[in-house]
């Protein structure tokens, strides 16, 4: 246990200098001066990003969860495997494809980007609220039905709260994946920060490629946290403590 | 364990094998590059048709943006590629650039000396950016030369829309110098920026007003889009030619003399015919390439 403690610390001590390193070395090379030069047009591209990210996520999170428990219902269950397989299928389809199937019908522009982003997001946040509801103990449900709640008490009280942890883990890989896929809406005039990512690379100017993908990489990040803290609080004490447990014994 | 044992004793025998019959010393190997447009897919090809016709082996790397390939070429990752004058003064060297075809050429050949490249072959293929409009609707406000749309947009400030790639939006010899020369500005939110290929789509599709183009571009043809005339001679020449490492040269001093006939042959005009049967006709840039080197009698059937 204690060397595998120190080497924990090590590891996280020798990533935390790498990450130092990298930014003491970008800023002494003016690697951010895009953003302090072009200002506007950084608010701008960061603005179409969050646009991008916001409304796809948003609307996928909307789409999946309610699709996600309407097909565990017991008299739907059979339609589970089709839809999950539909989903899986936009899932397989490369994600510079489905921008390109995007624009053909929706043009160039945000609006097409917005939409191949959504298809993108879906079934990370299906698969999890199927598994998440899938994994609810049954005779916990049959102990609620024995206590006379309704089917929709049921859902709310018992499985929603204990699925709680596995849907939001699958809304958190969606959105953090989104933000990453987001920087390709350039290629179809969607603006976001890929926009600077690109011109960096086909420039091969470092300034514009730092200013866009750090911003990209600390949104995701920022995300991320933000959905932990959101998980904190939904998911209910004792089935936090269950899962720390599980997640220790392993 | 035996059968694996011997199996792992196979596989290395014969590659061992293998490799003994193709290394030899007097195999020529050489490594094409290509950017990443059509023009470059087809050059590339027929310079590995012919370069194998005459013996070697090739290795084709494309797709590669311009500063990537050229960064490819200056460490010896690449040996031979199409590269075009002004590219090479103003991108590569931060020269001015040169209106003058073989003035262009002389002193790119003359800089690149010291980067260990040297260019040979210059062709008639001009592909220089142009802004490019839909005819009608070019017409229908008066707009000939980038001067008449220079005006227009002073005077209509935020009505005309434009479409660009990210290379073109933020290069010196690009929108930045066009915009300064002939004096005018596009707002913030009336400039799109996409991959190269898909403002002529957004052009056509009326999402736009004016794109940015290559000369060369077979769908200007194909959309009946009109390249605006560059009254003020901004875009400087961007002559084909080829351009490879020093070492490569020096290696294999043949291959100038064997691109020469096709260096002399290729034209602005020819290669708005091959792109257009590749881009529009989606033909195979293989056969397009090979087809038009047979045609011509550089390659025999």
């Amino acid at each position: 246990m204690n060397s595998k403690k120190i080497i924990a610390v090590a590891v996280k001590l020798f990533f935390w200098l790498l990450l130092i390193a990298f930014f003491w070395w970008s800023f002494t090379n003016d690697m951010f001066s895009r953003i302090s030069e072009e200002p506007v047009q950084f608010f701008n591209l960061l603005r179409d990003h969050l646009t991008l990210v916001g409304i796809s996520a948003g609307i996928a999170i909307l789409t999946s969860v309610p699709l996600g428990i309407l097909i565990t219902r017991a008299s739907l269950r059979k339609s589970e495997w089709l839809v999950v397989n539909i989903a899986n299928l936009g899932q397989t389809i490369p994600s510079l494809a489905i921008l390109a199937l995007a624009m053909g019908f929706l043009g160039i522009g945000l609006k097409a980007a917005i939409v191949a982003l959504y298809i993108y997001s879906l079934l990370p946040i299906l698969q999890n609220t199927v598994a998440g509801l899938d994994s609810v103990n049954p005779e916990t449900k049959d102990a609620a039905k024995g206590m006379g709640l309704t089917p929709l008490q049921i859902l709310f009280k018992v499985e929603l709260p204990s699925a709680a942890y596995s849907i939001i883990a699958g809304i958190r890989t969606a959105v953090v994946l989104n933000i990453g896929t987001a920087a390709l809406a350039y290629l179809i005039g969607g603006g976001g920060l890929g926009v600077w990512i690109f011109t960096g690379i086909q420039l091969f100017d470092n300034s514009y490629l730092i200013s866009g993908a750090v911003p990209v990489t600390l949104l995701a990040i920022g995300v991320d946290f933000l959905f932990r803290g959101i998980q904190y609080l939904l998911v209910p004490k004792g089935l936090r403590l269950a899962q720390q447990a599980a997640i220790e014994s392993v | 364990m035996k059968k694996i044992i011997s199996l792992i004793a196979t596989i290395m025998i014969s590659t061992l094998l293998l490799s003994a019959c193709s290394g030899g010393d007097d195999s020529k190997e050489v490594t094409v590059g290509a950017k990443n447009f059509t023009e470059q897919f087809l050059l590339a090809k027929m310079t590995e048709l012919v370069l194998e016709e005459n013996g070697y082996t090739v290795d084709m790397k494309d797709n590669l943006g311009s500063s990537a390939l050229r960064k490819a070429l200056e460490n010896g990752q690449v040996d031979i590629t199409w590269d075009y004058t002004g590219t090479g003064l103003v991108t590569y060297n931060g020269e001015e650039p040169i209106a003058n075809k073989q003035e262009a050429f002389e002193t790119i050949k003359e800089i690149d000396k010291e980067n260990g490249i040297t260019w040979t072959n210059i062709s008639d293929i001009n592909n220089t950016y142009t802004l490019v409009m839909r005819q009608e609707q070019a017409d229908k406000l008066g707009i000939e030369t980038i001067s008449d749309l220079a005006e227009y947009v002073n005077s209509h400030p935020g009505e005309l829309k434009m479409a660009t790639d990210a290379e073109f939006a933020n290069r010196a010899d690009g929108l930045p110098g066009v915009l300064e020369t002939y004096g005018f500005e596009f707002g913030k939110d009336q400039v799109v920026s996409m991959t190269y290929g898909l403002n002529y789509e957004a052009l056509n599709n009326e999402e736009v007003d004016v794109a940015v183009g290559f000369s060369t571009d077979s769908r200007i043809r194909e959309f009946n889009l009109v390249s605006l005339k560059d009254d003020k001679e901004f875009f400087p020449s961007y002559n084909a030619a080829m351009s490879m490492t020093t070492e490569v040269y020096e290696k294999y001093p043949e291959i100038e003399e064997i691109f020469k006939p096709l260096s002399e042959a290729l034209d602005s005009q020819t290669m708005i015919e091959l792109n257009y049967q590749v881009d529009v006709e989606e033909r195979s840039v293989t056969d397009v390439a090979e087809e038009y080197l047979i045609n011509n009698g550089f390659l025999e059937e």
